[in-house]
């Protein structure tokens, strides 16, 4: 009970209550403690920590090998990956210089030397920098394996962006109509293409689609009717008087009223979440610290 | 409850004059940050109003009201058709480490799922992106088991580390809900770029999704994928709502009472900025405040 | 009519793999064929170029590669910008990456410039390591690292990433924290980047700071520029394109946009007719 329960708690209390004084006190000790000692002692712990989950990694892609379970296949090619990797990364330097030039191996380096009469000796990268030093083999799998990759993970985004707009931005009520909009405002307003997009066609969409809701609400086409063609005559007298420019008025003008959703509406709801979550860190946070949680070690 | 709030009332009294006498302190002896000294009356009032009503929640019989959260009403849910289904639960602790408060808040919420699949027995599915993440989710869900006298059902590779790298880890968790098809699949901790294509690889699979996370800018994905969120502060809710605790409902109800007043007190701040702005004075409560 | 209804409702129950192909054309096409799309600046990314305008010629700036291979195609745009704008400038370069991948986007990035021709059509770059720029490299840490370089740099770097000591490089002999920077700037993909720096670096120490964010993030850290804790931002790839065009140098921003608006029309489209097939049918089953 003691170790399991009473220890743990009294070391989150403890660490906690310090780095949270460690703000209002003026003391060199505990602001070097809080501002880097603590953070450091984390990513050691996480750093040595990253063994026990290689080490896990590697037992279940073992187990799917050597059972043959299905797809062991991959599981043999993340293990050649992993032990790829971990090699060239600490034991091979891959990047040997002779002037500006640079080899893979030592041996190629040297025998450069002597193909070219140069009286410069081979220069082996450090280690530490040769993970990133142009020529070398860690170098080369980072652009050319894992760069794409990554790149290609993210890339999907795009893709499902656009499968979850389509499904999910439905006007089934109010809330999602404003949603719906204010979305394919901010979608066109923020690129190029939106700033081509003259603010007439916008209030003529704008009266068209207050028509159509009058029709809906009222059933009376001929008021709906009415409403379109003023609005639309309306439009177009002030459209020849300004002289059609496409940014004014700039409330129909989409990027400027893209930027005023960011920077109004959107901004202030950001705020609120913000401050909400902030409570709610603030809150657990505390709960933590005194001892109140304990689910996080199994109680 | 008028005494509570008259024992709030004194209690910001006490502290505030208590902030005072610390930075009214000689300079030989003075080791408090005077300029920090709003900060530090907020922080003694936020414990003071917790410790407060988790005390008044302990002695008290009466049930403290929680509004419903169909998310987290839709965990159990989501556990039964799984049973039903046969399939797997799948659970995504955040790609964060435990430093972060929302993944320790993603691990306690896997405590109370684990529970739910020991009782109803079935497979739960852990990929964790940190080791240290992976040890802690690995004892939280060991006891949920013992707790329910299933220990022979628990298997500690039902928690496993895949890898650090964010979209290695979006690749991978993946690929399990495209070849092992979970019935339901939570999200909950701290997430970033991923957090769609986790989301939208669970739809096409036809998986129920609860995600809960604090990070603001994947609200939203969640929120157009997932058939339940919970966004920042029902995340943080959500060990008090399963758990049904007293202490840690009280815990909800102290931040309720905080927000009341950082409402009040930004409709001051509101209002001392317009005098000032407008020239009707020179008193500015945010820079006095030093804020 | 009821033809016209029917393709819609088609269209709106249509596969997604569908939309995916539409998606992947409405990308590619603009790419392989460019086409050139005016770019407006917004007054963000106008703040952001003034900022760095408003840096004394000659300073010492430190810039932050915050960001990975992934987000690569946002940020790293910006980053070239403002390393270009920056030594146009005659500023010396301190480059430091809170992310692992960081430091092979910096070398990327100065190799990019290295060899370009100034505007002036005359000269490249030609800047020189230890003279122009320092890459002091990646330290892990995250919100630790800015917080040894507010109090002493040289707690976090000893050597720089060719394993070089400090203090045997000229150019650090004037640097003992952030305070002696005269402008900060980070381009960041999320954790660790801007929110940090803000709360560790350009607050604590009063230096001047900005940063170039993706347009996910934009909605978290637009409070920051609203208050002044950062001059200006750059938003995504809009805002690098915006950037791009400020200090007279197209680059891969400019190009994409082209790209993206197109992409964005699909889905807006796609949007449309999602809602008119949903308009329709809630009709039709009102009807029955």
């Amino acid at each position: 009970m003691l170790l399991k329960r009473y220890i743990p708690v009294a070391i989150v209390a403890f660490f906690g209550a310090l780095t949270l004084s460690a703000w209002f006190i003026d003391n060199e000790t505990i602001e070097t403690f809080a501002n880097d000692d603590a953070t450091q002692f984390f990513d050691i712990i996480a750093a040595f920590a990253v063994f026990l989950g290689a080490l896990n990694l590697l037992k279940l892609q073992f187990i799917k090998v050597l059972k043959q379970q299905s797809e062991w296949q991959y599981s043999a090619i993340a293990i050649a990956s992993f032990f790829f990797a971990f090699i060239i990364g600490f034991f091979i330097r891959g990047a040997y210089f002779v002037g500006e030039d640079v080899y893979f191996s030592q041996q190629a380096a040297e025998e450069a030397v002597v193909a070219m009469n140069s009286s410069e000796t081979v220069r082996p990268v450090d280690w530490g920098a040769h993970v990133q030093t142009d020529g070398s083999l860690f170098q080369w799998m980072f652009k050319y394996i894992f760069s794409p990759l990554s790149a290609t993970m993210f890339a999907l985004l795009a893709f499902f962006v656009a499968s979850a707009s389509f499904r999910a931005f439905r006007a089934r009520n109010l809330e999602a109509s404003l949603l719906l909009v204010a979305g394919i405002i901010i979608m066109l307003g923020r690129v190029p293409v939106g700033s081509l997009i003259s603010s007439w066609l916008i209030m003529y969409i704008v009266a068209f689609s207050v028509g159509f809701g009058i029709n809906a609400y009222t059933r009376n086409r001929n008021m709906a009717l009415g409403w379109v063609l003023g609005s639309f005559g309306l439009i177009t007298g002030l459209g020849f008087t300004m002289g059609w420019p496409i940014d004014q008025p700039a409330i129909f003008y989409l990027p400027a009223l893209q930027e005023w959703i960011y920077l109004v509406p959107n901004l202030a709801g950001s705020r609120a979440i913000l401050i909400g979550i902030g409570l709610g860190i603030v809150a657990t946070s505390l709960r933590y610290i005194f001892g109140l949680e304990k689910s996080y070690l199994g109680e | 409850m008028n005494n509570k709030y008259q024992v709030y009332a004194g209690g910001i009294v006490g502290i505030l004059l208590f902030t005072l006498a610390l930075s009214a302190l000689p300079e030989s002896l003075n080791f408090f940050r005077e300029e920090k000294s709003a900060m530090f009356a907020f922080t003694l009032t936020v414990i003071m109003i917790m410790l407060y009503e988790v005390r008044l929640a302990k002695s008290s019989s009466e049930d403290i009201f929680l509004r419903t959260i169909p998310g987290l009403k839709a965990v159990e849910e989501a556990v039964g058709r799984s049973t039903e289904m046969g399939r797997p639960i799948l659970y995504v602790p955040g790609i964060m480490d435990m430093n972060e408060v929302e993944t320790v808040a993603g691990v306690v919420v896997l405590g109370h799922v684990a529970n739910m699949t020991a009782q109803y027995e079935t497979e739960l599915d852990v990929p964790v992106a940190r080791a240290i993440v992976m040890q802690s989710a690995r004892q939280v869900a060991k006891e949920a088991y013992m707790t329910q006298g299933r220990p022979e059902m628990y298997n500690e590779d039902m928690v496993h580390y895949v890898t650090d790298d964010q979209f290695a880890y979006a690749a991978a968790v993946n690929g399990i809900m495209q070849r092992d098809e979970p019935a339901a699949c939570l999200y909950m901790g701290k997430f970033f770029a991923e957090s769609l294509l986790f989301a939208e690889t669970g739809n096409s699979i036809g998986a129920i999704q609860i995600a809960g996370t604090g990070s603001q800018t994947q609200i939203p994905f969640f929120v157009t994928a997932c058939d339940y969120t919970l966004m920042g502060e029902e995340f943080f809710a959500a060990s008090a709502y399963l758990s049904k605790e007293p202490e840690l409902i009280a815990g909800i109800t102290a931040q309720d009472i905080i927000k009341v007043l950082l409402i009040g007190f930004i409709m001051l701040a509101i209002v001392s900025r317009a005098f000032f702005d407008l020239g009707l004075t020179d008193f500015n409560l945010i820079t006095w405040l030093n804020l | 009519m009821k033809f016209l209804e029917d393709i819609i409702l088609k269209l709106g129950a249509v596969d997604r793999r569908f939309i995916f192909i539409l998606i992947g054309l409405a990308v590619l096409i603009p790419l392989l064929t460019p086409i050139s799309l005016p770019v407006r600046e917004t007054p963000t990314t106008v703040k952001f170029y003034e900022g760095i305008e408003s840096i004394p010629k000659n300073s010492k700036v430190l810039v932050s590669f915050d960001y990975g291979p992934s987000t690569r195609p946002e940020i790293h745009p910006m980053n070239v910008g403002v390393l270009r704008h920056m030594l146009r400038n005659g500023n010396t370069i301190y480059i430091s990456c809170l992310w692992p991948d960081g430091i092979y986007m910096a070398l990327d990035a100065l190799e990019e410039i290295t060899d370009e021709v100034n505007p002036d059509n005359k000269s490249t770059f030609n800047i020189k390591e230890y003279e122009d720029y320092i890459l002091l490299g990646y330290r892990p840490g995250a919100e630790a690292v800015i917080k040894g370089l507010a109090s002493d740099l040289r707690k976090v770097y000893t050597v720089d990433a060719n394993g070089r000591f400090i203090d045997d490089i000229e150019m650090m002999d004037d640097i003992k924290n952030l305070n002696d920077f005269a402008y900060i700037y980070s381009g960041s993909a999320g954790y660790p980047g801007t929110f940090e720096w803000v709360k560790y670096g350009g607050d604590p120490t009063g230096v001047p700071m900005s940063s170039g964010t993706t347009s996910v993030q934009v909605n978290e850290v637009i409070p920051y520029v609203q208050t002044g804790q950062l001059i200006g931002l750059l938003a995504g790839m809009p805002g690098a394109a915006e950037y791009e065009k400020l200090i007279a140098v197209p680059g891969i921003a400019i190009q994409g946009m082209a790209a993206q608006s197109f992409a964005h029309i699909v889905i807006v489209i796609f949007i449309v007719f999602g809602n008119l097939a949903f308009f329709i049918k809630q009709r039709r089953d009102r009807k029955y």
